[in-house]
């Protein structure tokens, strides 16, 4: 995109871009932590998701003060008014994925004092992973403002919440197998319905990204109307 | 161009149609090949940078560039389904038809009254009961009555800038013409009577069709329903407002609407 | 930042130009003084002196009045100081001006019996209305029953007046002066300031309101004023019109070609020509074309004795009007290309056609300039002697172009005209002496009418113009 003749506005459209990517970034560290300290049944790495959560609701505030200045100031029209607008929108839904991990970091601490699981699962585990991976390509296709990758994120959101549904139903097997993990359980549905919240925030965040670049509401839709 | 973004209205619906209207002068390419319909009763805007032909497409409605030397004039413009580009067509009853607002104020070194009062008398009006009721409609719809009805005698030029544009806007409704062009009308006013000014645009537009040039591209987004973007003498994009400012489909559009101009 | 200093401050360029200034308010104001000093001095009343000179110069003593000093060189070397005495007496003692050796004046002493009396005919009289001779007891009752008979006199018409008046020359010889003769009489030697400040103002508004006499060396010069006036005024009817259509034409409707703009050059190149081919022009197709096919056509019953071709007061003025139209025109055009654009299109886009634009918008607004004309034109007109001499102004008209016989206004007659007057004073008086203040007075006259009717137009241009002032300029 060519630079704006007011050289000021571009320096403040950047700082915004830049404050959203550093919110992304704490974001990607609180999901990678809490998701580390899920798979290693232990609460010290999901330690400073708290501390990051301060971070990102103070950034969220900035962000949206950097935006009403910004359309109180400029007037952004078309491509800069989208911009504006997805960033408003984006930073909820980042900052509900901070809130999400954080929920996962307390669930960690109640887990970890309870006995560790017997077996391993592996819904979890391909949840956490593409969960993650979303979420970093989300961000990403943000940064790029790449509607492909976005729409690419947007469909694997489909693989999470089967995997989801697939982990409720292994887990309520074994909730009547062995009731005496019933606690344990019940706190890991608990997890499993963050992630699958986080997957939902990422795949809002990408139709953003849609809207974004081509000025096209792709939100309720289904995918077919998005291609 | 035929890959422009435009649109088409119903002919009932069609104020304007202009067909690869070309105007040149001294031979150097004011417009080039413009085409686009401007639907009745709504506001159109134009809008482009400085020296894009905005006013020279104004101009042609009304035939005004036949004043000026050199001008050459290809394409046609159809009013309601008329050639108003034919040799036989009197200009006197077209200009009746499609009043004009210049960019720069250029009220008649008369009083008020008389300003107002010009075209109407022209008309052949003279009941000075009849005149002074149509000259208070127009100063009052042009938000101007409450400023001057206490100096209706006292010289046009006298007035401020921005009461001058309000005076010529009067003048120019006062005949009540079934088109307007409004170039540039509120260059010179504070926000209030910008805002006035808007406000009587949009109540006009419930009777006439009008046309509004601005380089404020905020005043373009609030007042009209269609916009057209001009550039180099060439129609870029004519779509209705909301999609033009929130996502243009022209590149050249998007530059200019947010600044990238360049 | 340095300020400029020297010729790039400006101060030099002001200097510069408020010297060019005082320059011309200095000539305007020398030319001013100097018209007025001679020429209305001439109406003051002067002193008369009894002059009586040396034996040996053989110069009989006179009564005369004192105009001015000049110094000659002699024959044999050397210079002397002489005098000009106005003597008046133009038929007993001619000549009525004579330059006096200073060395050969003897005394000069003021007698409050001298007198001098505007006549009639042949010029003032200067004398004593009592023998120089005689008893001073007798002089002064003679001369106050003198004064007492001739005061009387002048209350009456001169044509019911009688007797005559006893005139002494300085030598004590007697002649008798009909009273009828007498215009106007004054004993300046015996008159207080404020006697002789209101004699000076009715001899300045005899001057102004009296028909000439005496080959134009005496009397007033009304009849050339009013010649002047009436000309000026007929040529401003006739030009004003004439060059604001033209002018109209060029500018309004003439396609801007090259053609035009040839017209206009000719135009302006029309102001350049010497005004006596205008006055060529004007006998040649004014006065014997036009007037000649005239009095064929209308007047064949007193040929060949001429109405209208020969030279009269309508060729004058249509000579002039010829002669000031590019003045017009160019004065018009300039107001006419003034006038901004936008107020035009302003006009034409409320569906107004060109005539209306013209009519309502551009002409009122063109109408200074148009006066901005008229007073060139005047200033121009008015000034103009040589073309006259060809159309139809005289040395004499024996009656005005105006009066009260049928058609009131004679467009055929003769006239006279306050230029050519001075021209005549100046150069064909048969008394120079005599004749040159009054060349200055009507020189004084000429330029004040002038600068009245100018101010006339331009009171009446700074209203039209005040009408809708701009504040802003
Ligand atoms: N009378 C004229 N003679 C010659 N060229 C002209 C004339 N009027 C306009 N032009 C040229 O035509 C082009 C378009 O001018 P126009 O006045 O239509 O521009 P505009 O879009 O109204 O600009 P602005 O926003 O500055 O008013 C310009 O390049 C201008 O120089
Ligand atoms: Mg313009």
């Amino acid at each position: 995109m060519r630079e704006h003749i007011s050289g000021q506005y571009d320096a403040e459209l950047d700082e915004l871009r830049a404050m959203v990517t550093e919110m992304g970034g704490l974001v990607e560290r609180q999901l990678q932590a809490v998701c580390l300290g899920l798979s290693t049944w232990d609460a010290d790495p999901a330690e400073p998701v708290a501390a990051l959560d301060k971070a990102v609701n103070r950034l969220e505030v900035s962000i949206d003060d950097a935006c009403t200045h910004i359309i109180a100031r400029r007037q952004p029209t078309a491509s800069d008014l989208r911009l504006v607008m997805s960033i408003v929108k984006a930073i909820t839904d980042l900052e509900r994925i901070g809130d999400e991990t954080t929920r996962i970091a307390k669930m960690l601490e109640t887990l970890c004092a309870l006995p560790a699981l017997r077996d391993p699962l592996p819904e979890l585990t391909e949840m956490m992973e593409r969960v993650q991976s979303m979420l970093a390509d989300a961000l990403n296709a943000f940064v790029r403002v790449d509607e492909e990758r976005a729409l690419e994120v947007i469909t694997r959101d489909r693989a999470v919440d089967r995997a989801y549904e697939a982990l409720v139903s292994r887990l309520l097997e074994a909730m009547e197998a062995s009731p005496e993990r019933l606690r344990s359980y019940h706190n890991i549905i608990w997890c499993a319905r963050s992630f699958e919240r986080i997957g939902d925030h990422a795949k809002n965040v990408c139709e953003y990204i849609i809207y974004l670049a081509r000025g096209k509401d792709v939100r309720h839709q289904g995918l077919g109307s998005a291609n | 161009m035929t890959d422009t973004p435009t649109l088409t209205f119903d002919p009932a619906d069609t104020c304007l149609k202009v067909e690869q209207l070309s105007v040149s002068y001294d031979g150097k390419a004011a417009l080039r090949e413009v085409s686009l319909t401007v639907p009745r009763h709504r506001v159109t805007a134009f809008i482009g940078p400085s020296g894009c032909g905005k006013s020279t497409l104004l101009r042609s409605f009304n035939r005004m560039n036949d004043l000026i030397r050199g001008v050459e004039v290809t394409g046609q413009i159809h009013l309601f389904g008329e050639d108003i580009l034919a040799p036989k067509v009197d200009v006197t009853v077209l200009r009746r038809r499609i009043g004009m607002v210049f960019q720069q104020p250029n009220p008649f070194p008369m009083s008020v009254f008389d300003n107002v009062a010009y075209g109407l008398r022209l008309q052949g009006l003279s009941d000075q009961r009849a005149l002074e009721r149509e000259v208070e409609w127009a100063l009052r719809s042009a938000a101007l009555w409450d400023e001057v009805k206490d100096r209706l005698e006292a010289s046009a030029l006298t007035l401020s800038g921005g009461q001058q544009q309000r005076l010529v806007i009067a003048r120019a409704i006062a005949i009540r013409p079934e088109v307007l062009l409004l170039d540039e009308p509120a260059s010179a006013l504070d926000p209030i009577s910008t805002l006035k000014i808007e406000e009587l645009i949009g109540q006009l537009a419930e009777a006439y069709s009008i046309i509004v040039v601005t380089h404020n591209m905020q005043q373009a987004a609030r007042v009209s329903d269609y916009t057209a973007f001009l550039y180099l003498g060439e129609l870029v994009e004519f779509s209705a407002t909301d999609d033009l400012f929130t996502r243009p489909q022209a590149r050249q559009t998007e530059d200019y609407i947010t600044g990238r101009y360049g | 930042m340095k300020t400029p200093s020297g010729w790039r401050s400006g101060d030099g360029a002001l200097w510069l130009s408020t010297g060019a200034v005082t320059l011309t308010l200095l000539l305007t104001v020398t030319l001013l003084v100097l018209l007025g000093r001679v020429g209305f001095g001439h109406f003051w009343p002067e002193p008369l002196g009894t002059f009586t000179f040396h034996p040996g110069t053989a110069q009989a003593p006179l009564v005369a009045a004192q105009r001015e000093q000049g110094a000659f060189t002699l024959a044999e070397g050397g210079m002397e100081t002489r005098t000009l005495l106005r003597t008046g007496n133009r038929d007993t003692a001619a000549p009525d001006f004579r330059w006096i050796a200073d060395a050969s004046l003897r005394s000069a002493h003021f007698d409050p019996a001298a007198i001098e009396l505007e006549r009639r005919s042949w010029g003032p009289a200067l004398g004593l209305l009592a023998p120089p001779k005689a008893p001073a007891a007798d002089r002064a009752a003679l001369a106050a029953r003198q004064w007492a008979r001739l005061e009387e006199a002048l209350a009456l018409p001169s044509q019911v007046r009688t007797g005559s008046l006893t005139l002494y020359s300085a030598d004590g010889s007697a002649r008798p002066l009909p009273l009828a003769e007498v215009v106007r009489a004054w004993r300046p030697n015996a008159m207080t300031f404020a006697e002789k400040l209101s004699l000076y103002f009715s001899r300045i508004g005899a001057f102004i309101s009296e028909p000439p006499r005496e080959a134009n060396t005496e009397g007033g010069i009304f009849p050339a004023l009013f010649g002047t006036v009436l000309m000026v005024m007929l040529m401003t009817v006739v030009v004003t019109p004439i060059g604001v259509v033209a002018a109209l034409y060029l500018h309004e409707y003439a396609p801007q070609g090259p053609l035009t703009q040839m017209l206009r050059i000719a135009v302006n190149n029309l102001a350049g020509v010497p005004s006596i081919v205008y006055g060529v022009f004007g006998l040649g197709f004014f006065v014997y074309l036009v007037g000649g096919s005239l009095d064929r056509a209308f007047f064949a019953d007193t040929l060949p004795a001429p109405t209208f071709g020969t030279p009269g007061l309508l060729w004058a003025s249509l000579t002039l009007a010829l002669l000031t139209l590019p003045v017009m025109i160019v004065a018009t055009e300039e107001g006419l290309s003034r006038i901004p654009r936008q107020l035009r299109e302003a006009s034409l886009a409320l569906g107004a056609t060109r005539f209306e634009t013209l009519r309502y918008v551009i002409l009122p607004q063109a109408l200074p300039a148009v006066l901005t004309g008229v007073i060139l034109a005047v200033a121009r007109g008015a000034g103009e002697v040589a073309p006259l001499m060809l159309v139809g102004v005289v040395k004499l008209a024996p009656e005005l172009p105006l009066d009260g016989t049928f058609p009131f206004l004679h467009l055929d007659r003769q006239f006279m005209h306050l230029g050519f007057h001075i021209y005549d004073l100046a150069f064909q008086s048969p008394n120079v002496e005599a004749a040159r203040p009054l060349v200055y007075a009507s020189a004084l006259l000429l330029v004040l009418m002038i600068v009245l009717l100018n101010l006339g137009a331009v009171l009446l241009r700074a209203y039209l113009r005040g009408r809708h002032r701009d504040p802003l300029g």
